[in-house]
């Protein structure tokens, strides 16, 4: 049978046709040429039609089955010159992996704005709302209202920078003299003023002194916390003290309270932590670590809000008390392990060489 | 204020025997913390006494000699270039191993070293090498032993000089001048550490009538108490070693013995006392009195000083003493001197504060009487002096012993109730607890009721004010490192974060994410930047006291410092974007200076003007969308310091007003080159306070579309006049027009002069359908027509 026949032909030349098939291009000439809509296959089914019924059952399942092997034989073949080009590829398409990282052109916050966005949420998550109090006050909120008393030798530990009133003279007001502010302090009893209880304040904000060398700067930033309510005490600031420097220093860190004195809290003390080089054992390699005292770094001060403070600020000490702490910033930022600032006037000096590194 | 404190010293008055890391421990935790802790044994080791057996020149070296020194059993030879090395001399050999002070105060390591071609197995030491500065008298001085100690030859010096002790270095704070002192820090140190407190108070001694002798307080308001005794038969010289090493540990230098022992005295009361010499004496009243105008002193520093009405002690004729600061300088104690008279005070701590700051004069003794001392100290220390003095110096009493007070010392008597203690503290601190703590620091405890009346010990009536200062007596004794941390058990306020200060983060959030840097810059400035930027500094705040002209003034503006900064980062980083957000002051009349947030941003040394303008408009846009207030631009040809081609103001409606926020453009060159900035900087100013107090999350919600959209670009050539705004808002009209963006200007070859040709996207796109091409290419022919009817553009 001459269909038969010319099936057998077919199916033997297209299965060699595909194997030899070196190319995808090469392969889909061979497919369309062999199975494709006008192609040899579909060209010798045109004869099925002209054949007797007993012909017809023979030679068309006979087309079928050689359709499916030239199918089976096209699938490997592609499947075997896939491999081939994939292989090639390696090859072929390699790039060099060393290439530089092409960066969108990215810009950096300042580490101060950083620190102080690090520090706010962590209070945050205490109840504690950022608040907002002039950087120039008058000296009767920086000083006098939180006990200390004109002339008060405990006022020498501010080295106070004043305000001119254009004729030479320090500017004085209805609340004493203007000062920049020296601590953050100020903004306790503008605070209490507000008139709204309870408190759990945050507030950080430029501060001033007459001082300048590698560790200590005229204008740097500290931070205000003050808590007050009807029933507060030493314990629960120790409580948001340990929440706060395990959360910013890591959960490890350990810390202590040491007795001190601010005239503004009583009792006083300062804060420290187990030290972030040394890991509170005083020793580096043997030899003792540069950073900290015995294993610790003083973090800041703190204490009870003294009932003279509360007084100014309109609460009654009966019915009130409270705790307030303070810190400098830039410490705080120095002493977390990674930054290692041996200078810390370069936070300020705006040299893009630096600011870029953040 | 630090001291130093020889825990033997301590000792002395506190018995205990835990180890010196339990002892500065315990009183950091309870009382005074210890900064740091010396070990002499350690600090001089490999320090030892030697013998001097043979000096010999060297034999390459004039100016230096060759010594063998005994170091017991053994001898070494010793390069050395002191002067005063004799045969038989003791002397302080350094050996390898041993660290010593160099004379530039850095402390360096002692090696074997080959000196002209001699070797030296160590060095010999003077005094200052030791650490004594005060002992050496000059440059070539090798430390003679001889007189200090009877040690043989290879003891180890802190043996041989008694200094086998250990050093503290505490820091007292300004409310415990009494703990200055080794009693009062030995009476602290029994509590915190444990100890017995074995301090008994010495007895003023009897007064005799050889010699007359009166004190005299005129002026009562500044003097308090005023006692004096004369002792006749002094022989002055110098003091015994125990005692100029107790004050060479301490950081004093050893005088004689009558200055020695106000000294001692000094560090161990923590009163401050002087001697005269009774001889210089003009009559024989002391009188304390207000310097009168014309007077002036000699003080121990060598310095005159005139006086205007400062508190002084006087004799019949002149000041003897600026009171509680400084003695004269011709009357004190010298070799000749055999009668001394030794004066001890009470003042008011405020003049003497005062005086100190009005004379620039400060001294041990101010620094101890301004922070308020006892008016019961006095006749103590001077009973210590006397005690002293006649042990070691002899004589014997001379005058009355003199004491004039302008009242008696009245204890404060507070009233405590321990269940505030309690409270205050968190902590369940029993009333024995509180008891014994208290009594133990030397208050009188008398219960009544369910409180006590506590009577506050001499020693703390300056800085024991009310009940609330006894609670930290008992906090800190009890130890703050034993109380619990617990987090706050009541509801936190409902109070939100200040929202300026929220949006404050959130822009600059927003601006870095655009790319830019941010700027954190001191609040001063320098009046010449604020003239060169056309501010005159009469319109800033001044400071009264800066630390220098280039801090002078506060920041009135960004402006300023953003432009300096611009031009200082230049020579290195020829470009860049960058902005800055931070309060600014305003001067105001009368009042505290308004103080608001203000924000710069900008892009220096961008060659391409219409680039650099897109760019910070796109500051612009980050700005106000993200504080949601809409805002609109219009030219300002006529702003003094930006270019007038360049620049625009920006306007938002506020309220019911529309307003001025800020301006937008380039720097114009006069205020470029006043700062030396090569090229252009672009960039805006905006009024943050305003906007961030106007600022509002706004989220609306525009249906995604259902249908697609279609693409098409129109190319066109316009007039340099024509703006794209003329443009966009005739293509905005377009039917179907969902969106107009700006793809390409192009100026150069195929265009003509005065032209430029544009390329704009339009984004077309329908509610309800998928435009077909008949109605997209309808949408375009109109556009197209509009803009030459309206623009004369042609389509290119």
């Amino acid at each position: 049978m001459d269909l038969l026949q010319q099936l057998s032909e077919l199916e033997q030349a297209g299965i060699l046709a595909f194997q030899a098939a070196q190319t995808l291009d090469e392969l889909e000439a061979h497919r369309v040429l062999y199975l494709g809509r006008k192609g040899k296959l579909a060209e010798s089914m045109q004869a099925l039609p002209s054949l007797s019924s007993e012909e017809k059952r023979v030679a068309g399942p006979r087309a079928n089955e050689v359709k499916a092997t030239l199918e089976g034989a096209w699938e490997a073949a592609t499947g075997r010159i896939q491999a081939k080009h994939d292989a090639e590829a390696g090859e072929k398409e390699r790039i060099d992996i060393s290439l530089p990282p092409l960066n969108r052109h990215a810009g950096h916050l300042h580490l101060t704005s950083q620190a102080i966005e690090e520090i706010c949420g962590i209070f945050s998550k205490l109840g504690f709302a950022r608040s907002r109090h002039p950087e120039i006050d008058w000296d009767y909120y920086a000083f006098e209202s939180l006990n200390m008393p004109k002339e008060h030798p405990a006022r020498d530990e501010w080295e106070t920078f004043f305000v001119d009133d254009g004729s030479g003279k320090v500017f004085t007001g209805p609340r004493g003299k203007m000062v920049l502010t020296p601590h953050t302090s100020n903004g306790q009893v503008r605070e209490m003023e507000k008139g709204v209880m309870p408190i759990r304040m945050i507030s950080l904000g430029k501060c001033y002194r007459r001082q300048v060398s590698a560790r200590h700067l005229p204008v740097f930033h500290q931070f205000e916390g003050l808590m007050i309510d009807e029933k507060v005490s030493v314990t629960e600031l120790r409580g948001v003290f340990d929440f706060f420097v395990k959360r910013f220093f890591g959960p490890e860190t350990k810390t202590r309270l040491r007795p001190f004195h601010f005239r503004f809290t009583e009792p006083s003390f300062e804060l420290d932590i187990s030290c972030t080089v040394c890991k509170g054992t005083g020793k580096v390699k043997d030899a003792k670590c540069k950073l900290c005292k015995a294993g610790w770094l003083e973090l800041g001060g703190a204490g009870m809000v003294h009932p003279n403070v509360l007084k100014a600020g309109g609460l009654d000490p009966k019915k009130y008390n409270g705790f307030a702490f303070g810190w400098g910033l830039e410490r705080t930022l120095m002493m977390k392990s990674g930054v290692n600032l041996d200078d810390i006037r370069v936070l300020y000096r705006n040299d893009l060489r630096f600011l870029s590194q953040f | 204020m630090n001291i130093l404190a020889s825990y033997s010293w301590l000792k002395e008055y506190c018995k205990t025997d835990v180890s010196p890391e339990v002892f500065a421990r315990e009183i950091s935790l309870r009382a005074m913390s210890v900064e740091h802790i010396d070990v002499l044994r350690e600090k001089f080791a490999h320090l030892v006494v030697g013998v001097v057996v043979a000096v010999k020149p060297h034999p390459n070296a004039d100016k230096l000699r060759v010594v063998t020194i005994n170091k017991g059993g053994t001898s070494v030879d010793i390069v050395c270039g002191g002067v005063n090395v004799e045969e038989g001399m003791k002397v302080c050999l350094a050996e390898p191993g041993a660290k010593v002070m160099g004379h530039d105060g850095k402390p360096f390591d002692i090696g074997v070293s080959t000196i002209r071609g001699v070797e030296s197995p160590g060095m010999l030491c003077g005094p200052a090498e030791v650490g004594f500065d005060a002992l050496q008298t000059h440059d070539k001085y090798i430390w003679d032993l001889r007189m200090l100690t009877d040690a043989s030859a290879g003891t180890s010096l802190a043996e041989a000089l008694g200094m086998d002790d250990i050093i503290f270095d505490l820091e007292i704070t300004t409310n415990r001048p009494d703990a200055k002192g080794m009693i009062g820090l030995a009476r602290e140190a029994g509590v915190a550490v444990g100890g017995d407190f074995t301090w008994t108070p010495p007895s003023l001694p009897q007064g005799k009538k050889n010699l007359p002798l009166r004190v005299i307080i005129e002026d009562k308001k500044r003097c308090l108490r005023q006692m004096a005794v004369a002792i006749k038969g002094v022989k002055v010289g110098p003091s015994p070693w125990w005692m100029q090493k107790r004050l060479l540990l301490a950081g004093v230098r050893p005088i004689n013995n009558i200055v020695d022992i106000t000294n001692y005295v000094l560090l161990e009361y923590a009163q401050p006392l002087h001697a005269f010499d009774y001889a210089k004496l003009e009559g024989s009243e002391i009188r304390v009195r207000a310097a009168k105008k014309g007077e002036s002193i000699m003080a121990l520093n060598g310095k005159t000083y005139e006086l205007k009405n400062e508190l002084v002690l006087a004799d019949a004729q002149k000041p003897l003493d600026i009171a509680g600061i400084m003695g004269g300088e011709h009357t004190g104690t010298t070799e000749t001197t055999d009668t001394i008279v030794f004066v001890a005070s009470a003042f008011d701590p405020v003049t003497i504060r005062k005086t100190a700051r009005a004379l620039n004069l400060y001294s041990d003794a101010q620094l101890l009487f301004e922070k308020g001392l006892s008016t019961e100290m006095p006749p103590l220390a001077l009973a210590r002096a006397v005690e002293l003095t006649l042990q070691i110096a002899g004589g014997e009493i001379a005058s009355e012993v003199l004491d004039e007070q302008v009242r008696p010392c009245k204890p404060a008597v507070y009233s405590l109730t321990p269940r505030r203690i309690r409270d205050r503290l968190g902590v369940e601190v029993s009333d024995e607890q509180i008891v014994d703590i208290l009594t133990r620091l030397g208050f009188g405890l008398e219960k009544s009721g369910s409180r006590y009346k506590v009577t506050v010990p001499y020693w703390r009536d300056h800085d024991i004010e009310e009940e609330v200062d006894l609670t930290e007596e008992v906090a800190r004794m009890y130890g703050y490192h034993l109380m619990p941390s617990v987090l706050p058990v009541a509801a936190p306020p409902t109070t939100p974060d200040d929202p300026t200060l929220v949006w404050e983060m959130k822009i600059k959030r927003a601006l870095a994410a655009e790319g830019l840097t941010e700027f954190f810059g001191y609040s001063f400035i320098d009046a010449r930047d604020l003239e060169r930027a056309g501010i005159a500094p009469i319109q800033a705040v001044r400071v009264w006291n800066p630390l220098s002209e280039e801090l002078g003034y506060m920041r009135p503006s960004l402006i300023p410092s953003f432009l300096r900064d611009c031009a200082a980062n230049a020579p290195h980083t020829p470009t860049s974007e960058v902005f800055e957000i931070s309060r600014v002051h305003i001067p105001r009349e009368g009042d505290l200076p308004r103080e608001e947030l203000a924000l710069v941003c900008g892009m220096y040394g961008g060659e391409d003007g219409e680039y650099a303008y897109r760019r910070v408009r796109a500051m612009v846009e980050t700005v106000m969308q993200t504080v949601g207030i809409a805002y609109r631009l219009e030219r300002a040809s006529e702003e003094t310091g930006w270019h007038p081609g360049r620049t625009a103001k920006i306007l938002a409606r506020l309220g019911n007003e529309e307003v001025v926020v800020g301006i937008l453009g380039q720097v114009s060159t006069a205020y470029q080159q006043a700062f030396g900035l090569l090229r252009p900087v672009m960039m805006t100013s905006l009024n943050a306070e305003l906007l961030f107090a106007r600022a509002k999350e706004r989220r609306t919600y525009t249906p995604v579309p259902e249908y697609q959209a279609s693409v098409r670009d129109i190319s066109l050539t316009i007039d340099e006049a024509t703006t794209h705004a003329d443009v966009a808002t005739i293509l905005e009209k377009g039917s179907f027009v969902r969106k107009v963006e700006l793809a390409d200007i192009y100026r150069g070859q195929g265009v003509s002069e005065g032209k430029k040709s544009v390329t704009y996207t339009l984004t077309l796109g329908a509610p309800d359908h998928t435009l077909t091409s008949e109605e997209i290419d309808a949408t375009l022919r109109g556009c197209v027509e509009a803009l030459q009817v309206r623009c004369g553009a042609e389509l290119r």
